[in-house]
């Protein structure tokens, strides 16, 4: 017997308007079907009507959490098109403020990941801890959500050794604090069996669905845009891709933690080498007709922002590709197959952002429409057979 | 593996002090560059229109009261503001300027609206506007 449970638009469980519609036998997903739509805002239609410096603002507005990885990307894209050179230190400032979000997106998403699987003690104390670098946001940019640091042509605000100091001593306190959190999985054994082998994604289905951001490297892909296409000054900084094979949350999570080490580094390289002069340089109000596409590695994944140009002040297209639409194909294979209840977990593994990722998008569907019949008996095998292969891995050990 | 490694650190929390502060009766200090809201200081205001070009929310009017004795009248529209500071950037004298506040709620959104009515100011701008 098949039911559909209907999950969304608006459910306890999800934190943004998405529609899930599952077939279940029994507790197993067999089929998952993900609606868009609810949280349409007419985004890249406004971005039309706006000049090249408002339209910071508003992609800027996109997201809250990866404010930055929106503006950083529509900033680089219309730099390229009016072929701006944006100085030194505005880049090093820049790509700042961008690990200290990664930083703060990953710490958010740890507690997330510790909430959805029954451990609220480990959310309060991530999210205690994200405060610190909430704070070193906060000084560098006056503001804690919304940074506003990026400008055509550089950055807005400039540090001084105050605040370098600063970031530098917090950031050993959150060094040690992510020891701690590196550390406790191997001794917290029902964290751990709660994540492994949950939300199953082959290499070759996160490949062939094209998934990215940590959700891809911890199916053992080693691709980031840092390190494939660099832009800003990741071509000049040493930093590592963390990848895990468990190819589940739990190698989600694995992958997560050791970025939040690669972070660390990278910004105490970057204060350490903080290069003098100026942080912007002036921007034209027009850029000549052309087109680009703008990669960006944010903290969920590749970010891509289409801008096309037309020789006036105002862009003719903005197409925004955010890392959440990317992950969607790959979690409805992840929910295939799973049980009901570890639907959040799943989702929430991707971090999802479902205010980033809807824009006027028609998603394929990807139910096949087709409902076999099949006796009671042949069920029965059936389920057995798949939920052989995929019993929880009672004896899984962290593997940092 | 061992069961309950979560525990001291547990206790530990029970020593520490509150993450929080009591906020009525306790105040944060805003960072040196905080975005509050933008006011106006006339006086500097050489009526070039930068900022209410550039405002992302378009939150800034302004308006000619008299062409012939060059007065001006500016709205800055505080309820449609973003706090962006782009206005304060894009000013080529410093006549625009943020404030600290952050409590600035109201009942009623027109009680934000802040005006201005002025003389155009003859001073040298500092510096071209940011982004002309
Ligand atoms: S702070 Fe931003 S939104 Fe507010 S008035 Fe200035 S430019 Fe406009
Ligand atoms: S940019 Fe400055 S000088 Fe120009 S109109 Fe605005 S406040 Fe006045």
């Amino acid at each position: 017997m098949k039911f559909q449970i209907p999950i969304g638009p608006q459910h306890p469980a999800l934190k943004e308007p998405i529609s899930l519609r599952m077939t279940v036998e029994g507790e197993i997903i067999r089929e998952a079907d993900i609606r868009l739509g609810y949280n349409h805002r007419g985004l890249e239609k406004l971005a039309e009507q706006r000049t090249w410096i408002q339209n910071i603002y508003l992609t800027e507005r996109i997201c809250g959490i990866c404010s930055h990885s929106h503006t950083t990307c529509y900033v680089q894209g219309v730099e390229k098109l009016m072929e701006l050179e944006p100085p030194k230190r505005g880049l090093y400032i820049r790509t700042l403020v961008a690990e200290l979000e990664r930083i703060h997106s990953h710490l958010l998403w740890l507690g997330v990941a510790g909430h959805e699987a029954g451990f609220d003690s480990f959310f309060m104390y991530t999210w205690r801890d994200r405060e610190i670098v909430m704070d070193i946001l906060e000084i560098i940019s006056g503001n804690r959500v919304h940074y506003g640091i990026n400008t055509i042509g550089g950055v807005r605000r400039d540090l001084d050794d105050g605040q370098v100091k600063h970031i530098l001593d917090s950031l050993e306190i959150l060094r040690k604090r992510s020891e701690y959190y590196k550390n406790l999985g191997t001794t917290e054994p029902s964290f751990v069996a709660r994540l492994a082998g949950v939300g199953y994604l082959s290499k070759e289905d996160a490949i062939a669905l094209c998934a990215v951001g940590p959700t891809l490297r911890a199916s053992g892909v080693p691709m980031d845009v840092r390190k494939d296409d660099p832009y800003a000054v990741y071509g000049e900084i040493p930093f590592e891709v963390c990848t895990a094979d468990t190819c589940d949350v739990l190698g989600r999570t694995v992958v997560r933690i050791q970025e939040l080490f690669q972070c660390y580094n990278i910004i105490e390289y970057l204060l350490k080498n903080l290069p003098a002069g100026p942080v912007a340089v002036r921007a034209p109000r027009r850029a000549k007709p052309n087109e680009v596409v703008s990669r960006y590695e944010a903290p969920r994944g590749e970010n891509i922002h289409y801008i096309k140009s037309n020789g006036t002040d105002k862009p003719e297209r903005l197409k925004v590709r955010a890392p959440t639409l990317g992950n969607y194909a790959a979690t409805i294979k992840m929910l295939k197959n799973g049980f009901i209840a570890d639907v959040p977990l799943i989702f929430a593994a991707i971090d999802p952002c479902i205010c980033c990722a809807e824009r006027a998008v028609s998603l394929v569907d990807v139910r096949t429409g087709q409902e076999k019949i099949i006796s009671m008996n042949a069920l029965k095998q059936l389920s057995l057979k798949i939920s052989a292969g995929k019993v929880r891995k009672r004896e899984a050990e962290w593997p940092l | 593996m061992k069961i309950g490694v979560f525990i001291p650190e547990l206790l530990r929390h029970l020593f520490k002090k509150p993450a929080t502060v009591d906020y009525p009766f306790k105040k944060l200090e805003v960072p040196r560059d905080f975005r509050g809201s933008p006011y106006l200081r006339p006086e500097l205001c050489i009526v070039c229109r930068a900022c209410e070009r550039d405002c992302p929310a378009e939150a800034i009017e302004i308006t000619a009261v008299n062409e012939a004795e060059k007065r001006f009248r500016m709205i800055i529209h505080n309820d449609r503001c973003i706090h962006c500071a782009q206005c304060v950037d894009s000013c080529p004298t410093e006549a625009m300027l943020m404030d600290d506040k952050f409590e600035i709620s109201d009942y009623d959104r027109h009680n934000l609206k802040m005006n201005w009515e002025f003389v155009r100011a003859v001073v040298k701008p500092k510096s071209e506007p940011k982004t002309s």
